[in-house]
C-alpha cells in the first residue's frame, strides 16, 4: 500500500514536470520574441518609388502613419489584424511612418512593439516630404493616415485618406489575394 | 436627354454622398478666389472678424494645434513670421479648429509658447471646412482684398535646421514686391485636424 502511494506520487510529479516544461518553454520563447524591438528602416523618396513601382508577385498594401496622428494610432490594431490574416494569402504590407527621423529608434518602434506589429516598417527620411506625397498621389494633401493598395501590376486599386474602414479595406484585399496561397 | 440628365444627377449624388461618407475634407478654394469675410471667437470668447484683424497688405491664416508636435515645432517660426511681417503690413492669425482643444487650452498654450499673434477658435470647424484645411500647421495667405494667393506649408521641414524652402515667406515677399508668386501651393504636412 505504501509502495503504491509512493508510485502514484512519483507518477504525479513526472506528469506535472512534463506539463510544466513546455509551458516554461513557451513562456521564455514568447519573452525572447517580444524582447527584440521592431526594426524601422529609413526610406527616402527614391526608395519609396522603388518599393511601389518594382515588379511584384503579390499585392502590396502601404499605410502612411505617424505616432502623433490620433486616427493612425486608432486604426493600427485593425491593420495588424489585416496583416496577420492576409500575409499568409500573399499580401505584402508595409508601413511608412512620417514621424521625425529622430524617432526612428524610439517612439516609432515602441509603438509598433506595443501593437505587436510585425510587417516591414519604414520611416520617411526626407527633408521635404512633398515629393513622396506627390509620388503616392498628386491629390493627396499629406493628411494622415493614408492607405494605398496596389495590385501585382503596380496599379492603385484602393486608397483611403483618413481612418480606414477595416471591412472596406478587407473587401478590396479579398479581390486581390489568392486564397490558400503561401499557407 | 432627360434620362441622361437624370443619370448625371444620380452620379453626382453618389459622388457627393460617397465623399460625405468617407469623411473627406472639403476641397480648398482655388488660388485667386476670394475668401468670404468671417467672424470667430478668440481665446477669451470675444468675437473677432477677419476684417478687424487683417493687415493692410494682407493676412496669413495658419491652422495650428495645442498638442500636435508638428505644429509645435513651428511655434517659434510662426511667432517670428508674425513679428517680421507685422511691420510690412501683413497680419498673422492662428486658428485652432481641433474639437478636443478648448479656448482655455489654446490660451494657455499660446502663453506658454509666447505666441503673441491672435488665435481664434473655430467651433464646428466651419472655417476649416470652408478653407479645406486638413492638417496643422496649414497656411493661407490672402491679399488686402481677401484674395487667396498661397495655400500650404510654412516651409519644407518641421526641423528648423533642415529648412531649405520657406514657401510661405517666399509668397509674402513676392506679393510685397509686386512680383508673381512662383509657388502658390505646397502640400502642408502635419497632424490631421480633429473635426467636430
Amino acid at each position: 500500500m505504501r509502495n503504491s502511494k509512493a508510485l502514484i506520487l512519483i507518477v504525479a510529479c513526472v506528469l506535472l514536470a512534463a506539463m510544466a516544461a513546455p509551458a516554461q518553454k513557451r513562456k521564455y520563447g514568447r519573452a525572447a520574441k517580444t524582447a527584440a524591438p521592431p526594426v524601422v528602416s529609413p526610406i527616402d523618396t527614391n526608395g519609396l518609388q522603388g518599393l511601389i513601382t518594382k515588379q511584384r508577385e503579390h499585392p502590396l498594401l502601404v499605410n502612411f502613419w505617424a505616432t502623433f496622428c490620433d486616427p493612425c494610432r486608432e486604426e493600427f490594431p485593425d491593420l495588424v489584424k489585416i496583416d496577420k490574416d492576409y500575409r499568409p494569402q500573399s499580401l505584402d504590407f508595409v508601413t511608412v511612418s512620417l514621424d521625425d527621423v529622430t524617432d526612428i529608434n524610439t517612439g516609432v518602434p515602441k509603438f509598433l512593439s506595443a501593437m505587436k506589429a510585425t510587417m516591414p516598417a519604414y520611416l520617411l527620411d526626407a527633408n521635404d516630404p512633398e515629393p513622396a506625397i506627390k509620388l503616392m498621389d498628386p491629390r493627396w494633401s499629406g493628411a494622415l493616415p493614408a492607405t494605398f493598395l496596389f495590385n501585382e501590376k503596380g496599379e492603385v486599386v484602393f486608397k483611403h485618406i483618413g481612418r480606414v474602414d477595416a471591412a472596406e479595406l478587407r473587401g478590396a484585399i479579398e479581390k486581390l489575394v489568392k486564397k490558400g496561397d503561401g499557407q | 436627354m432627360k434620362i441622361r440628365n437624370l443619370s448625371i444627377l444620380l452620379v453626382l449624388v453618389f459622388v457627393i454622398a460617397g465623399a460625405a461618407l468617407a469623411g473627406e475634407v472639403p476641397a480648398p478654394p482655388a488660388i485667386g478666389s476670394t475668401i468670404e469675410e468671417f467672424t470667430l471667437p478668440d481665446v477669451d470668447g470675444a468675437q473677432r472678424s477677419l476684417k478687424s484683424l487683417a493687415g493692410k497688405n494682407g493676412t496669413v491664416l495658419i491652422f495650428i494645434a495645442v498638442q500636435c508636435p508638428v505644429s509645435n515645432a513651428y511655434n517659434e517660426r510662426m511667432e517670428k513670421l508674425a513679428e517680421d511681417y507685422k511691420a510690412k503690413g501683413i497680419a498673422v492669425i492662428g486658428i485652432n479648429a481641433n474639437v478636443a482643444e478648448d479656448a482655455a487650452a489654446v490660451k494657455a498654450h499660446a502663453a506658454e509658447h509666447k505666441l503673441s499673434f491672435p488665435i481664434l477658435k473655430d467651433p464646428g470647424n466651419k472655417i476649416a471646412d470652408k478653407l479645406g484645411a486638413s492638417v496643422t500647421p496649414e497656411a493661407y495667405f490672402l491679399d488686402a482684398n481677401n484674395k487667396l494667393l498661397y495655400h500650404g506649408r510654412i516651409d519644407n521641414s518641421r526641423n528648423p535646421a533642415q529648412v531649405e524652402t520657406s514657401d510661405l515667406r517666399n509668397a509674402l515677399d513676392a506679393a510685397l514686391g509686386d512680383k508673381p508668386i512662383e509657388k502658390t501651393e505646397a502640400k502642408a504636412f502635419g497632424c490631421t485636424i480633429k473635426r467636430a
